[in-house]
């Protein structure tokens, strides 16, 4: 190689390459979204949201009252609906925004194409998920008490589907903000269907469970994210067998997604105007709320409750418990022992023994005894006459509060045409005083760090920055050019 | 070095911007009804026309920004088929550019220079030149959201040049400045056009300084070009197509307005003598009909009117005839859409 060809390679290295322009738009976007603009602080109120409902888990977790599949669960559900609603909002300005700061206009009529712009605004829009999981991930190690297994499988799938959604709402989102030169309203119609997707688990359980509401659940990207992770991460299901929950945030991603590349990527209009109104004929609207209101309204239909037995018949059989009442606070162990006495004539059948708690100071609404209790029924074999049977109980004490422990003895019936009369024991007297920890799980020192730690990030960016660039005086009253 | 890299490539007597029947029209109202004219190479064409002319729609069509129900334009030999590689030749400052507060002139020239396919070292040192160029070179390092609107507008001016651009379509560039920066703006506007050989379309209602700054003018009423030509051709021509006002205006030392107004209205071809403004001494002259438009004949009543007034020693502030400068011509033929 020659001197003047080492010298044109060498000016050629030093100039760099273009380069593409969704690359551009994407770091031009970065960095008014990151540095001193709105994604650091709905990120940091993020944290903050994060470190109250982490300490909230933890003190939970102490009493015994969530499992720690659940938490970990809960968790990222937060944090895919925050990461969801901040892309969301970015997404919703990124059109309309630049439309109303008539900033649009500069970028059209550059050389860069329409589908460049959006694919470039998209991925910055996008860009608040990552880091909210990423956030997330020391929070949900200190739930989990360092439990790899369970914390990489749970990263794993909610961030392979949470992605899904979000990809799919932020194009969703940016699709409204092609369609309007007003920033509230896209962000109202953004906001708008993300309540309306939230809205389904706010229904009557009844009505969750008849065929039109999990047609409604299936259908709903939201809440099938929710179910598939729930399913796979707190209830041991294979991704396969849940497969079917995916189809509905698939979908809903790859038609928006197609719709904004396809159509807004290649009509991308300066003016907004009436686009969408225009091309929906009134009918149809109407037409598209009777549908949903029909859906709606046969989600709220109960299933069919099933038919109920009667019962008769007595027996002269006894149920005890060894302590009438106890006073405790949240989170400790009541161990107590219940004993059956055959005091009839003759041998008993086969007999189970269930256990109840109410809650006194709520009219005696059953407690859900899954959280109370790991055990509760147990069987109690054949009992000759004048025989005993001892069984031994635990209940954790979960929240507190005024409650009655009471068991219910019953006897096996003899054949299918009869029935038997259950046996109830005296009550146990339970009352839970609350329990205040200030540091549960060790999750303290994480959940003041992160909101602080990044707060201090937010500043060093705005003072480096600052550092960098002259901040300027005010401008001057009177319009002058020369300098 | 790249300044005048455009006066290489192209003549100056090239058409570098032609348009031919242009029409668009936003339902069933017309907005353009056939636009056509044609800018050359380094010259300045003043782009008038009254509120709700078209002119911000043309500017639009012939930046790409919107399409034209028909007809066509070639910018630097490109039709306008092609919109990405007409936007690669033009530069534009639309009429409300919004500007990103939170960045600094220097960043935002370079981030520009990036969408126009140059690679960052390129664009950064171009941002220096064009902030230079400008006269932004001390601010360029501050945030635009401290700017005052005259940096503003140079800055959008010079994000309007950041691809060398051969056409340069400038919307209301003085709009909000004052006198002093409107006239610094046009003077820049141009030294655009000198030194980088383009072309500049430029719209104002500024119509002394359009005419003071600008080689051609294309005047457009309800969409259509009533006048299009040098500035000096279109007053000409409207002057010889005796659409003219048949008056003329005096400005007298306020306590001399009677005294004139008494002597001009002796004069045989004086139909009306009447005081204008508030007590600064204007007179409105109007004459008798000139049948035959003749402007000799005009110029001698003229001559005699101030030979009258001169010879009683009334002092003379101020004499215009009407009709002679852009803005006169400009109301002439846009009044009946004003109206």
């Amino acid at each position: 190689m020659n001197g003047k060809q080492t010298a044109r390679r060498k000016r050629k290295e030093s100039s760099g390459a273009s380069r593409p322009a969704w690359r551009v738009i994407l770091s031009w976007e970065l960095k008014e979204l990151w540095i001193g603009g709105k994604a650091l602080i709905l990120i940091i109120l993020f944290s903050i949201l994060l470190s109250i409902m982490s300490w909230l888990l933890a003190t939970n977790s102490e009493l015994n009252l969530i499992p720690r599949k659940e938490m970990i669960f809960l968790t990222l559900q937060a944090t895919i609906a925050v990461g969801l609603f901040i892309s969301l909002i970015i997404g919703a300005d990124s059109i309309s925004g630049e439309r109303e700061r008539v900033t649009f206009e500069g970028l059209l009529l550059t050389p860069a194409s329409h589908r460049q712009i959006i694919l470039g605004k998209f991925f910055a829009a996008i860009s608040g998920w990552p880091v909210a999981f990423a956030i997330t991930i020391p929070y949900l190690i200190l739930l989990s008490q360092s439990n790899a297994k369970i914390v990489l499988n749970s990263l794993l799938w909610s961030f392979t589907v949470g992605s899904i959604l979000i990809l799919g709402f932020t194009g969703f989102a940016m699709l409204v903000s092609t369609g309007t030169n007003s920033n509230r309203t896209s962000l109202f119609v953004s906001l708008a269907i993300y309540i309306l997707c939230l809205l389904p688990t706010q229904f009557p359980g009844s009505a969750q469970a008849g065929l039109a509401g999990q047609f409604i659940k299936k259908i709903n990207p939201m809440e099938a994210t929710n179910q598939f992770l729930e399913k796979v991460i707190v209830n041991n299901r294979t991704p396969q067998e849940m497969a079917i929950w995916l189809w509905a945030p698939i979908l809903f991603f790859g038609f928006t997604f197609l719709i904004l590349f396809w159509y807004a990527g290649r009509v991308l209009p300066f003016d907004a105007g009436r686009l969408w109104m225009q091309r929906v004929p009134r009918r149809r609207v109407t037409i598209l709320a009777l549908l949903i209101c029909l859906v709606v309204i046969l989600g709220s239909a109960p299933v069919r409750a099933l038919g109920m037995r009667a019962l008769d018949a007595g027996t002269s059989l006894r149920i005890s418990t060894d302590i009438a009442y106890k006073t405790i606070k949240t989170g400790d162990t009541v161990v107590f022992n219940t004993t059956v006495t055959n005091n009839s004539k003759e041998d008993s059948p086969q007999m189970f023994v269930a256990m109840n708690i109410i809650d006194l100071a709520k009219n005696g609404d059953p407690v859900d005894p899954e959280d109370w209790s790991p055990v509760r029924t147990r069987a109690v074999g054949p009992l000759v006459v004048g025989q005993s049977s001892t069984q031994s109980w635990t209940i954790h004490a979960i929240l507190d509060g005024d409650y009655m422990v009471y068991l219910v003895l019953i006897p096996e019936p003899n054949d299918p045409q009869s029935t038997s009369q259950p046996v109830v024991s005296s009550g146990i007297h339970m009352t839970v005083m609350p329990f205040t920890s200030l540091n549960p799980g060790d999750v303290l020192p994480l959940a003041l760090g992160m909101p602080i730690g990044l707060t201090v990030l937010m500043f060093v960016l705005l003072w480096t920055r600052n550092r960098s660039i002259n901040i300027g005086r005010p401008p001057s009253t009177v319009e002058n050019l020369s300098t | 070095m790249t300044k005048k890299n455009n006066s290489k490539a192209i003549n100056s007597l090239t058409e570098i911007l032609l348009v031919e029947d242009v029409r668009k029209s936003y339902g069933p109202r017309p907005a353009l009804r056939g636009l056509s004219f044609s800018l050359k190479a380094g010259r300045v064409m003043g782009f008038l026309g009254p509120n709700g002319a078209g002119k911000t729609t043309a500017i639009r069509i012939l930046t790409t920004i919107l399409e034209p129900d028909s007809g066509s334009f070639l910018v630097d030999g490109i039709s306008s088929d092609y919109p990405e590689k007409i936007r690669q030749r033009i530069g534009v400052l639309p009429e409300s550019l919004g500007f990103p507060k939170q960045m600094t002139a220097y960043e935002f020239l370079v981030h520009f220079g990036e969408l126009y396919g140059q690679a960052q070292n390129e664009a950064k040192a171009y941002a220096m030149e064009l902030l230079e160029e400008v006269g932004l070179q001390q601010r360029g390092n501050s945030l635009i959201g401290t700017y005052s609107r005259g940096m503003r507008q140079r800055l959008g001016i010079a994000r309007a040049l950041i691809n060398r651009p051969v056409v340069v379509f400038l919307d209301e560039p003085t709009l909000g400045l004052d006198p002093h920066g409107q006239q610094e703006l046009l003077a820049l506007v141009r030294r655009i056009a000198e030194e980088r050989n383009a072309g500049v379309v430029l719209c104002s209602h500024l119509l002394p300084e359009i005419e003071g700054s600008c080689d051609d003018v294309v005047i457009l009423n309800a969409g259509q070009v009533v006048a299009a030509g040098s500035v000096a051709e279109v007053i000409g021509r409207v002057q010889r197509n005796v659409i003219l006002h048949n008056s003329f205006r005096i400005q007298t030392a306020p306590q001399f307005v009677a005294e004139v107004r008494r002597i001009v209205k002796e004069l045989p071809e004086i139909l009306e003598a009447t005081s204008q403004g508030e007590g600064d001494g204007w007179l409105r002259i109007e004459l008798m009909d000139i049948a035959d438009g003749n402007l000799s004949h005009r110029s001698q009543i003229n001559n005699r009117v101030l030979g009258a007034l001169i010879r009683r020693k009334i002092p003379i502030i101020n004499f215009e005839t009407q009709s002679g400068r852009l803005q006169d011509v400009f109301l002439r033929l846009t009044e009946e859409t004003i109206q």
